[in-house]
């Protein structure tokens, strides 16, 4: 039944095109859209729950093109958290795109998509996921410039370019890693078998190749301004760009390289994780900072998100255990916290037609719920105890002490401070100014677009309450590394 | 009996165009060239599946040493090329009965048909043979069926582009019949197999005689196949002939001289005695300029065909870089690539015919949109176009996989930057085509869905060739392991 696991990436897939070959309309399409992306959660948690870590191939070509899936338990969490976000940004997306009767389009791609980074997740050597991680690509393209206007274009122009550079640089690293080891799959400690004590300098470019050209996905600094560009795209498509679909596959993909391929000890060897801690530290406070100046909402979460998106790698250049477990849970985090803060700002958008902070004075009146459920997770993401964000900062600022790193600890919470900075003037002025309360009548968002956002709100306090689960997952997959 | 079938494919071609010119019906004259190349076609499987079971076929016609001695060499490279070179052919051929008509007027079209079968017979001529002289010969019937085929069209610009690629091509053959000269006063032979022998033990009593061969066959046949700097008749006729003309052009024509540079570099030399001379570092330069500046030329075309005959200047690059390269997977792989490509230009030059044929303009920016009214097409071309760019199992990527590789193993690592660059290039020049054909709403303002649609049977072997790409690349291994 090794079969069963190619399910959680075709079905999407087929589904995507049946809704081009069928042309449903607009009923049948929510229903297919909807139903698919729930059967594939109930798939997907059941391989994570009953599959062991076998591994499957779908073709076999030679040594290098050897596409197959293996789920480890890295793997399965991030599968299982793209395909649970995913159905939560259906139901949202539904509402939110409208009644149009061209979106069949979209749906298809939205749907491909999920299959693509449920095919990132289970890859089991490089060359698989190198093949997915282009693809990716070229499906989130079309969602990008859904809304087809020259600027869009442009916006998605840049996307693609970013994305084929850095998808070049890891191609080159790649042949090069290859013509060393002739071995691409994912092996926990790397596939490297002795320290390359007569070439390091050759490592050590590897190493920055396929850091750096992973890292234009996960909006690295220098090569983030991808992301803020993309923010034309419907908010649906932003916020599971943001928060799973393309910047995490672009983290998920540097962890596999980090601890799966290169191995963390080769890595320290060769100095290079220093050069990038450089570069991480970097991309923590100038996404916090350039947040702070961005007067469009979506564009404040955008640069938010780069600035997070540092902490998780973070737990990639720093070789702790305590690193590695904040990184991942960070990631996980984040998915769940950025997504609602993202669906917030859509709704007011949506409904309100504000996009800009200081048209949204006394939003908050007007939209309770929402606004209310925008505050937990900015507190979440300040990281005030005992929220889920605290969690994973805290073991990202243990490890650093542990590896007698002072500057990490400081500049989380220099990092913090400014990420308050950000999100509290939202949060306020959408409570406390404009008109009393009694004037303003409450006019919520519908439920398809309510019931996602309180549920993701309450996902995020009670991870922060109970993450014993997941760590207790991570730490399965961590014990094999450290 | 098998062992005459590369004596009886050329034979069949040459035959049949011979009777179609005494054919006054295009009916018969349409079936009569499709029944002498599906014959040649079926013809060269049988000769592959020979020559896997039984190894190299050599096959003389006369005595092989004398001068007028006729040897065919048929080992894997040249049977997979001349399945690869028949299969595209009558899938040119195929789409050609159904749009010819449009392109060039009907008191020409039996000469199309007498012209593509000579250019085929002429093609696998210079694949099978194993003497220079014959080549030559084969070389220059090619050479004129060429330009035949350019002129059918009979407007000004395919005038001009033809005198154009004639008088350079003519300069490439005199530069080619000279080195044979030269070839021959040294050693008095024209078979390769017997020059190799003669030139292995006496190579180094004629330094300087050797590297003026290598460089008259260098840059003659590198004109033929318009290598990077001598390309500069490319565009000009591969971009005003009738589209499957083109398609064969592209896609054919050009790869067999650079087969026959592969067989003077490697058989009649050999690699030791190649590498002790400068010519390779020339041309391993020369793939590279032509890898970047091709795909550069490329972004700044404003019409279709101009543009993907620039993007065979590019790959020409590449076939070249794998010569130059100068070892044995190198050669391997530039064949590899002789034939990814040859697949793969001619399914994007009929695209592009259909693209020209619907919107009636040749013009890029006047295909804005078309993704909603010809979508099966476009999706034919995004496929072609993603194995230019490299997305992974297409030949384009196994190519630049196994190239790069190459370059690590002979240890040329900053070479990889050109053949990855060059791919980012293309990804700037196809993907446009593929956007505002899909995508943005000022593009397909007022597009009828499907209005410009072609019918299923004109497609065939658009399809054909693009499964046949995918396979190719699926298999690859295999194809490149029997090099």
């Amino acid at each position: 039944m090794d079969i069963f696991i190619l399910i959680p990436v075709l079905l999407p897939i087929i589904a995507g095109f049946s809704l081009l070959v069928f042309k449903p309309n607009y009923n049948k399409r929510n229903l297919i859209v909807i139903s698919t992306t729930i059967i594939n959660l109930i798939f997907v948690l059941f391989v994570v729950i009953l599959k062991k870590d076998t591994s499957f191939h779908i073709v076999r070509i030679n040594e290098f093109l050897d596409l197959y899936f293996m789920p480890d338990n890295v793997g399965k969490i991030f599968a299982a958290l793209v395909s649970t976000l995913w159905v939560f940004t259906v139901f949202y997306a539904i509402d939110y795109m409208g009644k149009n009767s061209n979106l069949n389009k979209f749906f298809m791609f939205f749907l491909i998509t999920e299959g693509i980074t449920i095919g990132i997740a289970l890859s089991g050597n490089l060359i698989t996921l190198y093949l997915f991680y282009e693809l990716l690509t070229l499906s989130t393209f079309p969602l990008v410039i859904e809304k087809g206007s020259e600027k869009a274009l442009q916006a998605g122009k840049k996307y693609l370019i970013y994305s084929f550079f850095g998808a070049t640089m890891v191609l080159f690293g790649i042949i090069l890693l290859f013509s060393q080891t002739q071995n691409l799959s994912f092996i926990p400690g790397g596939v490297i078998e002795s320290m390359p004590i007569s070439n390091p300098e050759f490592y050590l470019l590897i190493y920055l190749l396929l850091f750096l050209g992973f890292g234009v996905k996960a909006a690295l600094v220098p090569f983030h301004s991808w992301l803020p560009s993309a923010m034309v795209a419907p908010t649906p498509v932003s916020s599971l760009l943001h928060a799973v679909a393309v910047v995490k596959s672009g983290i998920f993909a540097l962890g596999r390289m980090t601890y799966y391929i290169l191995g963390w000890e080769v890595i320290e060897y060769t100095g290079g994780n220093d050069y990038m801690l450089i570069l991480v530290l970097i991309t923590i406070l100038m996404g916090s900072f350039l947040a702070i100046h961005q007067e469009n909402l979506k564009k404040r979460l955008a640069y938010s998100t780069i600035s997070q998106l540092g902490y998780i790698m973070l737990g990639l250049v720093i070789f702790e255990n305590s690193s590695y477990l904040g990184g991942f849970l960070h990631m996980i985090f984040h998915a769940t916290i950025k997504i609602t803060l993202f669906f917030c700002v859509g709704a007011i958008m949506h409904y309100e037609n504000k996009t800009e902070l200081h048209e949204i004075e006394g939003i908050g009146k007007k939209m309770p719920k929402t606004m209310l459920s925008f505050t937990v997770a900015s507190i979440c993401l300040i990281g005030i105890p005992p929220m889920n964000g605290f969690v994973s900062k805290w073991f990202l600022a243990i490890g650093g002490l542990e590896k007698n790193n002072y500057i990490v600890p400081i500049i989380l919470l220099l990092s913090a401070l400014l990420t308050a900075a950000y999100l509290i003037p939202i949060i306020t002025t959408a409570f406390f100014k404009g008109k009393p309360a009694h004037d303003v009548k409450v006019s919520e968002p519908n439920n398809f677009m309510l019931i996602p956002i309180i549920v993701l709100a309450a996902v995020n306090v009670i991870l922060g309450f109970f993450p014993n689960a997941i760590i207790t997952m991570i730490q399965i997959a961590a014990s094999k590394l450290f | 009996m098998i062992e005459l079938i590369p004596f009886i494919n050329i034979l069949i071609l040459i035959i049949f165009s011979f009777t179609i010119i005494i054919i006054k019906k295009d009916k018969i004259v349409k079936f009569m060239s499709l029944i002498s190349n599906l014959a040649v076609f079926i013809l060269s499987i049988f000769l592959l599946i020979q020559v896997l079971d039984n190894g190299t076929l050599l096959l003389n016609l006369g005595k092989s040493s004398s001068l007028l001695g006729i040897q065919f060499y048929v080992g894997p490279m040249e049977a997979v090329l001349s399945v690869v070179f028949t299969f595209v052919m009558l899938m040119i051929l195929w789409f050609s009965y159904s749009s010819i008509e449009n392109e060039i007027s009907k008191s020409r079209i039996s000469f199309f048909y007498i012209l593509i079968n000579l250019l085929l017979a002429s093609l696998l001529g210079v694949i099978y043979s194993n003497d220079l002289f014959n080549s030559y010969v084969f070389i220059e019937v090619s050479t004129l069926s060429a330009c035949g085929l350019i002129i059918l069209k009979d407007k000004k610009e395919n005038i001009k582009a033809t005198i154009k690629y004639l008088i350079m091509s003519t300069i490439g053959s005199g530069l080619v019949l000279m080195a044979i000269a030269y070839v021959y006063s040294i050693t008095g032979h024209l078979n390769i197999s017997s020059i190799n022998e003669v030139i292995i033990s006496s190579y180094q009593n004629h330094n300087n005689a050797v590297l003026i061969i290598l460089g008259l066959f260098t840059v003659g046949l590198g004109i033929k196949s318009a290598v990077f700097p001598l390309h500069s008749w490319l565009p000009d006729a591969h971009s005003s002939a009738p589209t499957p003309a083109s398609a064969a052009l592209s896609a054919l024509v050009i790869k067999v001289y650079v087969f026959m540079l592969i067989k003077v570099l490697f058989r009649m030399f050999s690699y030791e005695i190649i590498n002790d001379f400068i010519i390779m570092d020339i041309i391993l330069l020369l793939g590279s300029m032509g890898m970047i500046f091709g795909s550069i030329m490329a972004i700044f075309q404003k019409e279709l065909k101009r543009m993907v005959a620039y993007s065979s200047v590019a790959q020409m690059g590449y076939i070249v870089f794998g010569i130059g390269l100068g070892t044995v997977s190198g050669t391997a792989i530039a064949v590899y690539h002789i034939i990814g490509h040859a697949v793969t230009k001619s399914s994007l030059f009929l695209i592009s015919g259909l693209f020209i044929e619907k919107t009636s303009s040749k013009k890029i920016e006047d295909l804005k949109g078309i993704g909603k009214e010809m979508p099966i097409t476009l999706g034919l071309f995004t496929i072609g176009a993603f194995s230019m760019v490299g997305i992974p199992i297409l030949p384009g990527f196994i190519s630049k996989w196994y190239l790069s590789l190459t370059c690590i193993e002979v240890g040329r690592v900053p070479l990889i930057l050109i053949i990855l660059a060059s791919s980012l290039l293309n990804v700037l020049y196809y993907f446009p085509i593929i956007i505002n054909g899909y995508f943005g709403n000022e593009n397909l303002e007022g597009k009828i869905y499907k209005s410009k649609k072609i019918e299923l049977k004109r497609l065939m072997p658009v399809f054909l060739l693009v499964i046949a790409m995918i396979l190719i690349g699926a298999f690859s291994s295999r194809l490149i392991d029997l090099f």
